[in-house]
């Protein structure tokens, strides 16, 4: 068969191979909607851990475990009922990625609050991790633009 | 550098859906697959048998709590076919000139 198959007949089979693989890892992403909630959750600990009140701290650490784990569980349902992504496809500069946002965001959001409570500002917490829950809603789509073109650039048929 | 190779088997339109899919996958879920490519259960399922047969695809069947569900992954030798089968499409499409890209 492939005696009679057309250089073009060829490049139609090779994007519509590019097409599938595309929706396997697109559905492996994280959607964007979830490094905001993850935002949102942080400011809303923070709250709690300024407010000092126990009342407080009992209100808004169960909010963010809650949220976390139902953020979470929507976000990765579609691997868990879907499809999984190949291991293979994110290899170690996609882990360094990974780790190095979580270390950004961690670090940014620490120094902010110690700083702002050395100068005795009030809601040291709260402002910090709002400035953290920024920079994950905003960082977390570039993320995962990023991680997105390693998976393609890993796929088979992609020359390295 | 992996061998081109041409597979009839693999080359045919819906099959070669189900395996991209597949090749991108650890494994995938039979609804996935159905849903993707615009098949019917029955089709899917016959698609999914040629595949087996050849020892190119394993199918899963389990439990995800009370829900049955099916799933399918490459085999290894499916996934060698698969990436040689790529390397043949390459390999005719830079034979022609370097002028033919797939479609973005």
């Amino acid at each position: 068969m492939n005696g009679e198959l057309r250089p073009g007949e060829a490049a139609d089979a090779l994007a519509e191979i590019q097409k599938r693989q595309q929706q396997v890892i697109d559905r492996a992403t994280v959607p964007a909607w979830y490094w905001w909630v993850v935002g949102v959750l942080m400011v809303v600990l923070a709250v709690g851990v300024d407010t000092r009140t126990h009342l407080a701290i009992g209100i808004t650490a169960p909010v963010f475990v809650v949220g976390m784990l139902f953020a979470t569980g929507a976000a990765v349902r579609s691997q868990i009922f879907g499809a999984r992504v190949r291991d293979g496809l994110l290899d170690g500069r996609g882990v360094i990625s990974i780790l190095a946002f979580v270390a950004l965001i961690v670090g940014c959001t620490l120094g902010i609050a110690f700083a702002l409570r050395a100068a005795g500002a009030s809601y040291p917490a709260t402002i910090a991790c709002g400035v953290g829950g920024l920079g994950m809603g905003l960082g977390g789509p570039v993320l995962n633009r990023m991680l997105r073109r390693i998976m393609l650039g890993n796929r088979a048929g992609v020359t390295r | 550098m992996t061998h081109a190779r041409f597979d009839d088997l693999i080359h045919a339109p819906t099959r070669l859906s189900i395996v991209s899919l597949l090749a991108a996958s650890q494994w995938a879920d039979f609804q996935f697959i159905r849903d993707s490519v615009g098949l019917s259960d029955s089709a899917l399922s016959k698609q999914l048998a040629t595949l087996e047969q050849a020892g190119y695809v394993e199918i899963g069947r389990g439990f995800v709590g009370k829900r049955p569900r099916t799933s399918a992954r490459l085999t290894p030798a499916g996934r060698v076919a698969f990436e040689q089968h790529v390397a043949a499409l390459q390999e005719m499409v830079a034979k022609s000139g370097s002028t033919i890209l797939p479609r973005q």
